[in-house]
């Protein structure tokens, strides 16, 4: 014991050195999960899938996780809110604790957090997955309040119902304004996924409004692809402004739906506000968020370069070039898992390979994709070169509507994965 | 159809081999599979599953798993994502995570 307890003191640095002999084997441990997302319900099931001994306590406040993947889709009545909604009976089933409350407090040195109803937990390791929360500074006239009258979106729930509602009923003929953010942000191709429904709505329900796009950068994930689609099937309905042509928003009045730009403003019937994003509050409580808001990790285990002890997931984690996605988020939880269980036996971890494939639509059968392939480099997650990419711009056959078909297995196999 | 993405061959290729399968080694590589295995089911799903477009691998005979990464990976049968995917794995890798798949329940 005295030999594993000193071996885990040592913190990253030691942790990734060369194995340590372990007279414990495989020892059980007290591992805590901050956050029930795609990252944070995956690590704590496949902890436990891998080593039964463990004690893993999932800390949520919400029994209902509300999926971002596909709320575009809903957005443009393809699906309903319900479709994205997912409980946690199957991670429960797991063997996982799950304690329906928040976590207040993050006490690095002394490990433990502590749960909004003055409880601690002690912990061997931590895993943080906060997600995204918003900076509610960065666009002057953007607050919570203002987002109730000019809807983000960009977590899934109330917020996208409230969206859909002001798009149904809006007049034909009212013009929808988005905005999108600088990087980093969650889900690069979002905004324009959903630019791209939102038209393929308006082109059957409101057939005189066109959308504006307000973007506070001069490219975007899969930008030709979009664009490409967008010229087929929308053709003078979008109007995308980039950073160059004025596109950064300013600052907005949700009085009246107006968002301004460096030159000019624009006054909507439909506003749909991306504001810039930084990792959940909690990251930055518990000292693993840097001066940019996200959190800096290793490459191998995903441990916080700031925090010994503390593993950062998914959207609110600096990954290198892995892009803040769902898919992303599954992948590194599971290498992590196995990480932490080798780490609490004393054991080095491997070198992991990790990829990732985003899906969006374009319209509702009309699929692109991106995906990439990625490895520990440098003290960074980088991209493996020749690998990865995005579907070809000249589409052969059907390969457009078999994309849309895989998106929506995708979604299908990965939910049943975290949450089924 | 867009017939290059071979969906009801692969899975028929897969299920053929799955049938004559010889006994596999048990799985004796890291905890939670070799290098980028765990990825793998984000798509190819860890549980039976109804309604997917997407094959299963586990249980599949480790050939024709190393088979498909290869075809994909040079090309000479089209894909829509695996041919980008498998671009990140050499035949070492790819040998690793078709016998951990192929040890994995059917």
């Amino acid at each position: 014991m005295s030999t594993r307890r000193h071996f885990m003191k040592l913190g990253a640095a030691a942790a990734l050195a060369p194995a340590v002999a372990s007279a414990q084997g495989a020892g059980a441990g007290r591992v805590v999960v901050v956050g029930g997302g795609f990252a944070g319900a995956t690590a704590a099931r496949t902890l436990k899938a891998l080593e039964p001994r463990l004690t893993v306590t999932l800390v949520e406040p919400n029994p209902v996780y509300t999926a971002c993947p596909f709320s575009n889709s809903v957005l443009a009545n393809l699906r309903e809110i319900d479709q994205q909604r997912f409980g946690y009976d199957g991670v429960k089933r797991a063997g996982v604790t799950v304690a329906e409350t928040s976590v207040t407090a993050v006490d690095a040195e002394g490990k433990s957090v502590t749960l909004a109803d003055g409880n601690k937990l002690s912990y061997d390791r931590l895993v943080m997955a906060p997600g995204i929360d918003f900076n509610w500074t960065a666009i002057p006239g953007y607050d919570e309040a203002a987002a109730q009258k000019m809807p983000h979106a960009w977590k899934a729930g109330a917020q996208t119902v409230l969206l859909r509602q002001q798009l149904q009923a809006m007049e034909d003929g009212g013009l929808v304004v988005m905005s999108a953010p600088a990087n980093p942000f969650r889900c690069p191709p979002g905004p324009y996924e959903r630019a791209s429904l939102i038209a393929y709505w308006l082109k059957i329900w409101k057939p005189k409004s066109k959308l504006l796009l307000l973007d506070a950068k001069d490219a975007f994930s899969k930008q030709r692809l979009f664009q490409n689609g967008w010229a087929e099937l929308y053709p003078g309905r979008i109007e995308w402004v980039s950073l160059s042509q004025g596109g950064k928003v300013t600052s907005v009045d949700p009085a009246t739906l107006t968002l301004v730009t460096e030159f000019g403003s624009h006054k909507a019937a439909v506003a749909n506000v991306i504001p810039p994003q930084r990792a959940g509050a909690i990251a930055a409580q518990a000292g693993v968020a840097d001066r940019t808001g996200w959190c800096p990790v290793e490459p191998v285990a995903f441990e916080s370069t700031l925090r010994p002890g503390i593993h950062v997931l998914g959207d609110a984690a600096i990954m290198g070039g892995m892009p803040k996605s769902a898919f992303a988020a599954n992948a590194q939880a599971k290498v992590c898992a196995a990480a932490i269980v080798e780490l609490l036996a004393g054991r080095r971890p491997q070198d992991p390979i990790l990829i990732n494939t985003c899906y969006s639509l374009v319209a509702a059968d009309y699929g692109i994709s991106i995906a990439g392939v990625y490895h520990p480099d440098k003290g960074l997650l980088a991209d493996i070169p020749g690998a990865g990419g995005t579907s070809p711009l000249e589409a052969v056959g059907g390969l457009r509507g078999q994309e849309a078909l895989y998106a929506a297995s995708w979604f299908r196999t990965i939910t049943a994965e975290v949450y089924g | 159809m867009y017939r290059g993405l071979l969906p009801g061959l692969a899975a028929a290729l897969l299920l053929a081999g799955s049938a004559t399968r010889a006994a596999e080694p048990p799985p004796n590589g890291p905890l939670g599979g070799p290098p980028g295995a765990s990825s793998c089911t984000g798509c190819h799903a860890s549980q039976k599953i109804a309604n997917s477009e997407i094959p299963r691998i586990a249980g599949r005979k480790a050939e024709d798993i190393v088979t498909f990464m290869r075809q994909y990976r040079s090309g000479a049968w089209p894909s829509s994502v695996m041919g980008r995917i498998a671009k990140g794995f050499d035949d070492q890798q790819i040998d690793a995570i078709a016998a951990w798949f192929a040890a994995q329940p059917e």
